[in-house]
């Protein structure tokens, strides 16, 4: 009630020094704690919210990793029925042995952080709680003072009008005497609050340093033991079984070469292509020919999925070759097998010479329908990127038109993608 | 759709309630129905990898995001009071480092990550609709089937007036079960190839992961470690000795001391 009274008492006079009518006294030493005070205020609050965003990320990242180990372990878990996919993809066999011991190690490490999130817990998040805790109170210290400032300015100003009054009726006289005391009170009041905050700020400010400096330290060595639990971890358990001083930019490569036609043969498979209409199938099944990937009854799977197992060299883009004669010359031939792709890699010669012999012989590409149509289209196998004026660009799936071929795939072709024609060595593509 | 297609499917939902009252025999194929609930664990694990590896991803930009912040923060405590203690450096080289990591984590991992993770689960996951979409076919020509072999056989048993009836119904149960024949076994064939592709496909992924993973970790720890420098000697055995805890509450303790902390 008393609040509710003062607050009404205050409103007058803070509506006038808005618009100018009153004076306003200004502290500036104080105001500038009063601003130091104020950024302590938002960033005591954006650390409270940062520390259980940071403590969230870090939950998170273990939570999804063990997810994802688990995940990735049953995928390569045979499913029934399959016996033996060591031996029938020898290549994956290290994969295959380590996705448990994956598992487990991300599992301990899920364990493993749970004590350090409650160590930010209780260690980082209950003090800034607290911190936050104290503030409140000084900041209602700081509006206290700001009314106590009004008080003043008020009773000031309504003495200095009474005073340059000329003439003085006897009502008057009676208000400033009492007006004279209330000044007095609310001056003593508000130089009392405001010396405190004065005198007590700067020592807070410096409590603040304080406060941090401990807190931060103790943060910096939980973020520490975070990353060093991640890489004790998983380098232990990587130690011996995978190569990890690979530096990053060179990942992508590394599993570009590791990737295999997989994902070509998985599109070979009609169930991924778009269901194309039922009386189109019957045609082709009476006519005896299938769509490729789909072998007519059930007795051709194992041969079909044993073919699955030997591998194309992974589809390598040819070294740049600067010299212009390279256009002329049919692209290079791989060496393993007509069905290959002209070797992909990059410019390191003993590779591209070698990374293919290793290799198994590719599977026999799948039968070609026959093509009763004139225009003939084939499918883009792998990506191709042009490698000089009037070749034909076009991405792993493209539908390209064929303007001219020859018989031998290792020879290049031409084609057309709706409005750009250009050559392309024929073994990119596929018949569609 | 289509007249025909509403036919369609009001036919089949008076075969479907026909089949569940007993009066029209379903074809129950058990090598598609193993294959299918194989292939229904392998869609479910797929989507659920994707989840987390999206997860993790997020999870290591948000951890470094956040210590950036964090840094800033700090720096914002030092500067309202202090900007030239040894702590207050030790901020700036934390914030440094810090920076550091997040720009360098952005700009040598995220790349490689979606296209050794990323890509290839998001791939895998885009067959999925499609080969779902093979499967409810299949599973509505079983119904015509189902639908057309019971209108025969009552034809059998009850032969009609009309001799052309039964030939009729002949010809579209003959018809019916080669176009359901021909789905089932792509299907029953197909499925399993797919599932075994799955080993190759995903193989390559899984050393890059572990690679990131390490790579991280390793980025992480070395950058932080790097701000151990700054720090004075005593503070790594205060922290273990939890004598940092203490500094906290004590001076917490000071600060409700303040008259202008509840004693005014």
């Amino acid at each position: 009630m008393k609040g509710i009274q003062k607050a009404f008492a205050r409103t007058p006079h803070m509506i006038t020094t808005k618009v100018g009518m009153s004076k306003k006294s200004n502290d500036p030493e104080f105001d500038d704690y009063g601003r130091r005070f104020t950024a302590i205020e938002q960033a005591t609050d954006k650390l409270l919210k940062d520390t259980k965003a940071y403590s969230e990320a870090v939950s998170n990242l273990f939570t999804h990793g063990q997810g994802y180990a688990t995940h990735f372990a049953t995928i390569f878990h045979p499913v029934t029925g399959e016996y033996d996919l060591i031996g029938k993809y020898p290549e994956c066999e290290h994969t295959i042995k380590n996705v448990d011991g994956y598992e487990g190690a991300l599992q301990e490490l899920k364990a493993a952080i749970v004590p350090e999130l409650e160590l930010i817990e209780s260690r980082i998040l209950a003090p800034i709680k607290e911190l936050q805790q104290i503030m409140k109170t000084i900041r209602k210290t700081i509006t206290k003072r700001e009314h106590k400032l009004i008080d003043y300015d008020r009773f000031n100003n309504s003495l200095t009008k009474l005073r340059d009054k000329k003439e003085k009726t006897l009502n008057d006289e009676k208000q400033l005497f009492k007006l004279e005391q209330d000044f007095e009170v609310a001056s003593n009041e508000y130089e009392y609050i405001n010396t405190a905050l004065k005198n007590e700020l700067p020592r807070f400010l410096m409590q603040a340093t304080q406060f941090i400096d401990p807190l931060f330290h103790s943060f910096f060595y939980m973020q520490l033991n975070i990353f060093y639990m991640l890489l004790e971890k998983l380098s232990g358990f990587a130690e011996g079984k995978f190569d990890i001083t690979v530096a990053a930019a060179e990942i992508a490569s590394e599993f570009e070469q590791k990737r295999t036609d997989a994902q070509a043969q998985i599109e070979a498979l009609a169930i991924t292509q778009r269901y194309m209409g039922t009386s189109k199938m019957v045609q082709q099944n009476r006519a005896g020919g299938l769509s490729p990937g789909a072998p007519p009854g059930r007795a051709s799977t194992t041969s079909s999925v044993s073919s699955a197992s030997s591998r194309l060299p992974p589809p390598v883009r040819s070294p740049q070759p600067s010299t212009t004669s390279f256009k002329k010359a049919p692209p290079p031939p791989p060496s393993a097998s007509a069905a290959a792709p002209p070797p992909y890699s990059p410019p390191a010669p003993g590779a591209v010479v070698s990374a293919p012999i290793t290799k198994k012989a590719p599977p026999p590409p799948p039968p070609l329908k026959p093509k009763p149509k004139a225009a003939q289209y084939v499918v883009a196998l792998y990506d191709f990127t042009a490698q000089a004026d009037g070749d034909l660009d076009f991405r792993a799936g493209d539908r390209i038109e064929v303007v001219e071929r020859t018989d031998s795939s290792e020879d290049w072709w031409t084609g057309k993608i709706g409005d750009r024609q250009g050559v392309f060595p024929g073994n990119y593509v596929q018949d569609s | 759709m289509s007249w025909s297609g509403f036919k369609k499917s009001m036919n089949r939902a008076g075969t479907t309630l026909l089949q569940k009252t007993g009066q029209i025999e379903r074809t129950v194929d058990r090598d598609f129905a193993d294959e299918e609930a194989k292939y229904k664990t392998f869609e479910k694990e797929c989507q659920a990898l994707m989840k987390d590896a999206k997860g993790y991803s997020d999870a290591m930009r948000a951890m470094t995001a956040t210590q950036g912040r964090l840094a800033d923060t700090i720096d914002v405590f030092y500067s309202a009071a202090d900007k030239t203690s040894d702590s207050a450096m030790a901020a700036h080289a934390y914030k440094r480092s810090i920076d550091d990591l997040d720009t360098g984590i952005g700009r040598e991992l995220d790349a490689p990550y979606r296209t050794t993770v990323m890509e290839p689960l998001g791939k895998m996951n885009a067959y999925f609709p499609i080969v779902n979409e093979h499967i409810t076919k299949r599973n509505k020509k079983l119904l015509d089937y189902d639908s057309a072999r019971s209108r025969m056989n009552k034809l059998i048993q009850k032969p009609s007036e009309d001799p052309t009836k039964l030939p009729k119904a002949q010809q579209e149960h003959d018809d019916a079960k080669e176009v359901f024949d021909m789905l089932n076994a792509q299907l029953i064939n197909e499925l399993p190839q797919l599932l075994s592709l799955r080993v190759p496909y995903f193989d390559p992924s899984f050393e890059a992961m572990i690679r990131m993973q390490c790579k991280f970790a390793e980025e992480g720890y070395e950058k932080l470690s790097g701000v151990q420098r700054y720090f004075a000697d005593n503070v790594r055995d205060d922290y273990a000795a939890g004598q940092l805890d203490a500094q906290v509450e004590g001076v917490l303790q000071e600060m409700r001391e303040l008259t202008i902390c509840g004693a005014a």
